[in-house]
This record gives structure tokens, C-alpha cells and sequence, in this order.
């Protein structure tokens, strides 16, 4: 059965759908409230965090860790609270937690703005206009909070798997329809969803334990977990305290593996099929030791058109159910890793994670089956990429499509993670230095040399053009030129010194 | 002499090199410090001899040109919000013209009064230069203190008025979708002609239009910087504009501080990634205040030539002279220690590529 989240507006009806459908189903009720006070006990500065937010639209980095920690906190809290299976969340943004977990039903409620204003006139004894007000204030601080924690659209109902209106149905038969809902196949877990949540489960532990830590708890850390392996990359000026990151996770249980990669930042390769040997790899590769940035590895395979079961995302109405599906085509809801006992294809994820980790650049690696929407929701909650490199994607369309779709993708990336997105054909030539930008340092150098030689040579008839005789009959003419002739002289040798400091790998 | 090089200086080799140097050090620090760099090269074009005006002419010109090629950058990177910087542009124009108007009237009103040429706008720049310049280097020299002493549980940068203006909800409210924020028309008014007096005046719009965007309007900072160079471009342009049309851009001085400032740019870009960011701001304000100070001992030259004080002239080589020594100095300190920390970080990265494995032992992890 699923875990059930739902987000509700302040004073609505969430929390008493909630108790409706404990009372129908058994199933655990967890509240904010109750998290907030195991937040309290546990250390974690929630509410600071969330005056901070609402207060201000710029978010110190320090308060940035405390979201992260946040986030791990509740992550923790939901899956002890779910152990036997099932668990109802009611709590604000509560539809966005655990990403890529299949078998949670995210539900919102809408109740009718009046109603929310008695409910604030009965419950905090205010005037029908400050509670209006009230009402009002509090939402605004919602959409803030959800944006700077989630960095998700409140309003967007791509969020959610089914929205209640309770402008005109009664909360107890939205609570029958949710129950309904709720027995759907679609929301059971499958082997690969519980995985997902092990995983986001050990990351957020594993996240917890480095934060308490005296050694470790200011770094800037980057933590996932896939398959029992701990993936931890660090800034390298904080290379020494780094040291204890593995001590610290040394007895961390469920972790069989542990890999802390030294990393300014992370670039994130998306590819159906890895070759170390490939030139996308060598690019790759030497850019990250530019850059001093460890290389994260996706592994994406897309859902085939004729396959007899469909993404999930599109299966939901279906009414399909998963013990029909094909073992080796079952739904992963994101991530899985690729340990299995027969040998697989993993597409060289693992044999290229094997080189990265050789020269020190990896940053992990794993594999997600479907679309865009499932790479971002398999990536976001780990998010600080600086370069996003799309390889060879959708290789059983034609080029055409091949280029439209990953172009679409690019652009939806980009958008969703705000990181910058290339595909694997551009980065010789963005980003670095073969035999193309030594014959452009060739020719914009002659064209640079020539310009000044020209300018210093005839001085004076320049000169006299800007600011003498001529300048007073010619007045607007002088001005065009210069405002023409001085991006052309900044493009120019601008290209040069960049080109040449990409040379010596300053960039 | 031409009449022209009345007030376009003779540049000979020793002249073009330290042009380029200061282009180099207003380079490095630019991009270190996230600024134009104006405050460090115009006060040096003027030790050179330079007029003010026509110092800060070639400087918004060359302004304008790194500006374009920056936010190109900055666009493909998605961090320019062009929406605001247009809207931020429309008053800013307001200002910008205001300055080459003040600028000019000053320039041209102490002709026929000899050494008073020019000096009015000199004056008028220093001190405009050393009010404003203050004010933001012990800004941000009180937040590097106040978090020192908070240690590491310090929230960053003084939020007072962030916060006030963000409790303001002015309409008519404008939503920009790159930046992901609304901003009260009347805010954004004040600081586009803010924005565009101090671009215009001497250059330095970026010290005011970054932090308000980020503080004020509630940009993120990635989107501040690029919008704001992509506005830049725009001032740049108008400035550069305007000025030429009076005749003060001079096209020699732009292309010499090009030389420096477009490789310096791109090696202070790289010093913010690996050096520690409260160090950032501790040598940012320092360096500004050695600035202000420098611009501050050449002030009693200009009230002399305007005869508000009475002074030896022979004096005014030794005040040009501890000027000059203060602002290279600084530029020159700046720029070594940030060098110093790229070279440092270039070899330490290249030496440091690592990943530790811990695999455990079977026994050793409960599944």
C-alpha cells in the first residue's frame, strides 16, 4: 500500500482527511507538528530556517545546509514512520517529498477561502478581516517556503497524483475516493520503488550522521546513496577535515560502500551506453580535472514505444497491474543500481564509474528507466551540477528526432535544475582547447594585431575624428563609430585571452 | 600639438604600459570582486594625467565592450534576466544622462581660467568616488566584522532594509520570470536612476545594481551579476554614446585597458572560485578604501586649481604622487594576493584528484 502525502493550505481540511482516512484504513498518521517537535528535540533549527526564508528572498549558505538538513530529517522520519509499509503524511509541501518513490499518492486539497477564514475567526479568536489577512500573509509565506525548499511552483498541479475541490464534495466522500485511490495498483510498491526509498533513506542517515559530527558538520557536502553504496563529494578546500567523512559513516548501517570524491562542483554525463574509451569520456574527463569537478554518470533508458508496458506516468489510468508487467520492463521509479547476481548489460555505467573512480573524478553513478520527468525527479534533490552533458540519447529514433528530443530535454533541464545544459558534440568546442581554437587564436590574434597597429600608427587623424575638428562637424558619426568599433575590438581579443587561458586550464 | 590633445594625454610606451596594467588590475579585480573594476582605473587613468571626464568616457566605453561579451556568457548560462535589465535601463538612462550632463557642464565651465580646466569635474568625481566608494567598503568591512566575531553561525550580510522593503507590496508590481521575483515600480525607479548617475559619474553602477537586486528585489545572486552585465552593456552603451558625442571618449586608453582587463578578468573569476569567501570581502573593501584614500589625498590639488584653498603648487606633484603610490599599491597588493591564491589552487587542484574507497566487509553492514 502507498505511503499517502498530503498538502493542504493552512487552516483548510488536510489534517481532518488525514484522520478520516487513519480511522478508514489503519494506516499511521504523521503529522508536521509531530515532525517539528522531533526536529526541535533532534537540533534541527526548523524554525529559524522557515522566519528566514519567509523574511528574506536571499537564502545565506549556511541556511542552505540547514535546508538540506531539513530535508533529510524528514526523509529519515518518513520512512521509519512507514516501516511496515504504509504511513499518512499530512504536513505543507508534504506531495513534494521523497522524489522518484513510486508508491506515494500525493494529494491536494483545495478548500473554499471562506471556510479557511472561519476556521482562523474560530481557532485563533481574530477578527473576520485580520483573519482574511492572516489567511493571506500565511499563503504567501507557503509559496515561499516551497519554492526555496523544493524549488518547485506551488500552483503546479503536475505535482500532484489526484487534487480534491471541496467546493462542492464533502470531505468524507473525498476521504472514500482517496481510499479508492489509494488500493490502485499503480501506488503498491514494487521491488525497485522500495530500493528508491532505501536509498533516499540512507542518503538522508547518511546526510544526518555527517551533519552531528564535530569534524564534519560545516562541509559542503553532496550526498546520494544507490544500491548501499554512500556517494560524498566535498569542496577541496576542506580537503583535511574531509578525512573523517569516511570514519564518520564507517558503521553506518546499511552502507556497504563508501566513495568521497574532492570536487568544486559536479557535472552530471546522461547517456544510454557508457565507453570509457570513448571520446565523450576523454572530453569528459579532462574537463572535470579543469575544473576540479567529480563526474556524476546517469545511465537513461528510455521506454520504448512498442513495449507492452508503458511508463507509469502515462500507465496511472490504465489500471494495469504490476504483476503483469514483465519482470526485466518493471516500472523502477527512477534509480536502481546494477548489482545482480547474472551478469547484466548496464550500458558500461559500471566499467566507466571504474575509470572515474581510477582518476579520482567520480561522483557515482546510476541507472533510470523513462523519460525527463524521471531524470530530473532522480536528480533534484541532489541538484548542484555546474554542467549538465548530454550524450547519446534516444539511439533507437532517427537522427532527427534524436535531436529534437534531446534538445527538448536540454531545455527542460536547464529549466528545472538551473544548471547549464550541453550535449556531448558541443564541449570540445565551448569548453576546450583542439586544433579549431588554436587556428581562432591564429586568426583573431593577426586581426587584433592589425587593428592596433592601425589605431596607434594613425593617431592623430583618430584623434582629431573623436574629439578635434572634425569631431564637431561629424559629431553622431564619431559616436556610432566608436560604439561599433569597440565590441568588435572586445569580441576579438576577449576570444584570444580566453582561448589562451583555456590552454593552461584556467577557465 | 594638435588642439584635439587638449584634453587627449600623449601616450608613449612607459604611459601605454601602465594604462595597461591598471587595466590588468581593474581586471583581475572585476572579476574577483564581481564589479566593473571602474573604481581602481579610473582614479589611475587620472594619476596618469588624465582628465577625469575623458577618463571616465574611455572607461564606460570599455565598459561596454567587456560588458557585451560577459553577458553573452552570463545568457548561455541562462542568468540574465532581460526583462528587468530593460526595465532597470529605462531610468537608468534618466541617470546616466543626468551624469554626462553634470559631467560636462563642470568640464567645460572652468575654461578660461587656466589650470581650472576640468578641475571642477575632477573635484566633483573624487568626491563623489570617495563618498560613495566609503560608504560601501565599510559596508562591507562591518559585515566581514560582525560575522568574525559571530564566527560560524553568522547569517551573511546585514538583511535591515531587505527586509523592510520586501514587507512594501507598492503596486504596480512587475513579475520578472527569469529572476522569479516582483518588484514595486517605485522601487525599481529610484535604483535604475541610482543605478545610471553612478554608472555615468564614475563608473562603478554595478556596486549599487548588484546588491539591489539581490537585496532589494530578491534576484538570485548568479541572476544579479549576469543581468546586471547584460544592463551594463546597455549604460555602456549609452554612455559611450553620449560621451563621444562630446568628444571626450578616447579610443586609444579604451584599447590599451582592454589589453589588461580581459585576461585579468578571467583569472579574478577564477580567484572567487578558490578562495574563501569571507577573504573575498575582507580584501574587496580593503582594496576599495586604499582606493578612497587615494582619490581622497588628490582632492586639496583640485581645490587649489580652483582656487578654494590657497596652496604652494609645487605641492601638487607629492599629493598626485602619494595618490598614485596608494592606488597601485593597493591594486597591485590586491591583485598579487589574488594571483597568489589562483597559482596556489591552479597547482593544489591539479595535485589533488582524488577518490577514497571504503568498500566493507560483508559481516560489517547489516542489509
Amino acid at each position: 500500500m502507498p505511503i499517502v502525502l498530503i498538502s493542504s493550505s493552512p487552516h483548510g481540511a488536510g489534517q481532518e482527511l488525514a484522520r478520516q482516512l487513519e480511522r478508514k484504513t489503519g494506516w499511521p498518521l504523521f503529522t508536521r507538528q509531530q515532525l517539528a517537535e522531533q526536529a526541535h528535540d533532534q537540533g534541527i533549527k526548523l524554525s529559524r530556517l522557515e522566519t528566514s526564508i519567509v523574511k528574506s528572498p536571499v537564502i545565506p549558505e549556511k541556511l542552505a545546509r540547514e535546508k538540506e538538513l531539513y530535508l533529510a530529517f524528514v526523509t529519515a522520519k518518513l520512512y521509519e514512520n512507514a516501516r511496515e509499509g504504509n504511513l499518512i503524511y499530512f504536513g505543507r509541501a508534504g506531495h513534494m517529498l521523497l522524489p522518484g518513490v513510486s508508491h506515494r499518492l500525493r494529494v491536494g486539497l483545495e478548500v473554499p477561502r471562506q471556510v479557511r477564514i472561519e476556521n482562523v475567526v474560530r481557532e485563533l479568536h481574530l477578527p473576520p478581516e485580520k483573519a482574511a489577512e492572516y489567511i493571506d500573509q500565511i499563503d504567501r509565506d507557503i509559496e515561499k517556503w516551497i519554492h526555496f525548499v523544493h524549488q518547485q511552483n506551488a500552483k503546479d498541479p503536475g505535482q500532484y497524483d489526484i487534487f480534491f475541490n471541496l467546493q462542492n464534495m464533502s470531505l468524507s466522500n473525498a476521504c472514500m475516493l482517496l481510499c479508492e485511490t489509494a488500493e490502485l495498483p499503480d501506488f503498491r510498491p514494487t521491488p525497485m520503488s522500495i530500493k528508491r526509498l532505501d536509498d533516499l533513506y540512507l542518503a538522508a542517515r547518511a546526510k544526518l550522521r555527517l551533519s552531528e559530527d564535530e569534524h564534519t558538520r560545516a562541509l559542503d557536502l553532496g550526498v546520494r546513496a544507490v544500491g548501499g553504496v554512500v556517494t560524498v563529494t566535498y569542496m577541496p578546500r576542506q580537503e583535511k577535515a574531509a578525512q573523517s567523512i569516511s570514519h564518520v559513516l564507517q558503521d553506518l548501517e546499511g552502507c556497504r560502500e563508501n566513495l568521497c570524491t574532492m570536487a568544486e562542483t559536479n557535472i552530471l554525463w546522461i547517456q544510454e551506453a557508457f565507453d570509457p574509451k570513448g571520446e565523450s569520456f576523454k572530453q569528459i574527463t579532462r574537463l572535470a580535472q579543469r575544473w576540479g569537478a567529480a563526474v556524476e554518470l546517469l545511465r537513461l533508458v528510455p521506454y520504448k514505444s512498442d513495449a507492452p508496458v508503458p511508463s507509469p506516468t502515462v500507465n496511472r489510468d490504465q489500471n494495469q497491474s504490476l504483476s503483469s508487467k514483465p519482470t526485466e520492463q518493471i516500472y523502477t521509479g527512477g534509480v536502481e543500481d546494477d548489482e545482480t547476481e547474472a551478469p547484466v548489460d548496464d550500458g558500461g555505467l559500471a566499467l566507466t564509474q571504474e575509470e572515474l573512480v581510477a582518476i579520482g573524478r567520480s561522483a557515482g553513478g546510476f541507472t533510470v528507466y523513462g523519460g525527463t520527468s524521471e531524470v530530473i525527479e532522480a536528480v533534484k534533490e541532489n541538484s548542484h551540477y555546474s554542467l549538465v552533458v548530454l550524450g547519446d540519447l534516444f539511439l533507437e529514433k532517427g537522427a532527427e528526432t534524436r535531436k529534437r528530443q534531446t534538445r527538448e530535454m536540454g531545455l527542460t533541464i536547464r529549466e528545472k535544475l538551473k544548471a547549464a545544459v550541453i550535449t556531448a558534440d558541443e564541449l570540445e568546442s565551448r569548453f576546450l582547447f583542439g586544433k579549431k581554437q588554436a587556428l581562432k587564436v591564429v586568426l583573431y590574434g593577426a586581426a587584433v594585431v592589425c587593428i592596433y597597429a592601425l589605431v596607434f600608427h594613425f593617431q592623430d587623424p583618430i584623434l582629431n575624428f573623436l574629439g578635434g575638428e572634425i569631431h564637431a562637424k561629424w559629431k553622431w558619426l564619431a559616436s556610432i563609430s566608436v560604439a561599433l568599433f569597440v565590441p568588435l575590438v572586445a569580441y576579438a581579443y576577449g576570444t584570444i585571452a580566453g582561448l589562451v587561458l583555456k590552454l593552461i586550464d584556467i577557465d | 600639438m594638435h588642439n584635439f590633445l587638449v584634453h587627449f594625454i600623449h601616450i608613449d610606451p612607459a604611459i601605454a604600459l601602465q594604462v595597461i596594467l591598471l587595466g590588468f588590475i581593474g581586471g583581475v579585480l572585476s572579476g574577483f570582486i564581481g564589479s566593473g573594476g571602474a573604481f581602481f582605473m579610473t582614479p589611475g587613468m587620472m594619476n596618469l594625467g588624465v582628465e577625469g571626464v575623458v577618463a571616465v568616457a574611455s572607461n564606460i566605453t570599455h565598459k561596454f565592450g567587456k560588458a557585451m561579451v560577459g553577458s553573452r556568457k552570463h545568457g548561455e548560462a541562462g542568468n540574465v534576466d532581460k526583462r528587468l535589465a530593460l526595465s532597470v535601463l529605462i531610468t537608468a538612462i534618466l541617470g546616466i544622462q543626468l551624469a554626462v550632463w553634470i559631467n560636462s557642464f563642470l568640464f567645460k565651465g572652468g575654461s578660461g581660467h587656466g589650470a581650472a580646466q576640468g578641475a571642477g569635474a575632477n573635484l566633483y568625481i573624487s568626491l563623489v568616488f570617495v563618498f560613495i566608494l566609503a560608504a560601501v567598503a565599510l559596508s562591507m568591512l562591518r559585515d566581514v566584522l560582525r560575522q568574525s566575531v559571530e564566527g560560524e553561525e553568522g547569517t551573511g550580510p546585514s538583511r535591515k532594509i531587505a527586509d523592510f522593503l520586501a514587507r512594501l507590496n507598492l503596486p504596480p508590481m512587475i513579475h520578472f520570470k527569469v529572476a522569479d521575483t516582483k518588484v514595486s515600480v517605485w522601487i525599481l525607479l529610484p535604483v535604475g536612476v541610482a543605478t545610471g548617475y553612478l554608472a555615468g559619474t564614475i563608473g562603478v553602477g554595478g556596486f549599487i545594481g548588484v546588491p539591489s537586486m539581490i537585496y532589494v528585489f530578491g534576484v538570485p545572486t548568479a541572476v544579479a551579476t549576469g543581468t546586471e552585465l547584460y544592463l551594463a552593456m546597455f549604460m555602456g552603451a549609452y554612455g559611450a554614446l553620449s560621451y563621444a558625442f562630446q568628444g571626450f571618449v578616447d579610443i586609444r586608453l579604451t584599447m590599451l585597458l582592454y589589453l589588461g582587463s580581459l585576461l585579468g578578468i578571467y583569472l579574478g573569476v577564477y580567484g572567487v572560485k578558490v578562495v574563501n569567501e569571507k577573504y573575498i570581502r575582507l580584501t574587496t573593501s580593503v582594496i576599495i578604501l586604499l582606493c578612497v584614500l587615494s582619490r581622497g589625498i588628490a582632492i586639496p590639488v583640485y581645490l587649489r586649481q580652483l582656487g578654494f584653498v590657497s596652496m604652494n603648487p609645487d605641492w601638487d606633484k607629492y599629493f598626485n604622487l602619494t595618490s598614485k603610490f596608494f592606488l597601485f599599491a593597493s591594486g597591485i597588493t590586491g591583485t598579487l594576493l589574488i594571483l597568489y591564491h589562483v597559482i596556489r589552487a591552479h597547482r593544489h587542484r591539479s595535485g589533488l584528484q582524488k577518490t577514497l574507497r571504503v568498500v566493507k566487509q560483508a559481516s560489517t553492514y547489516p542489509v
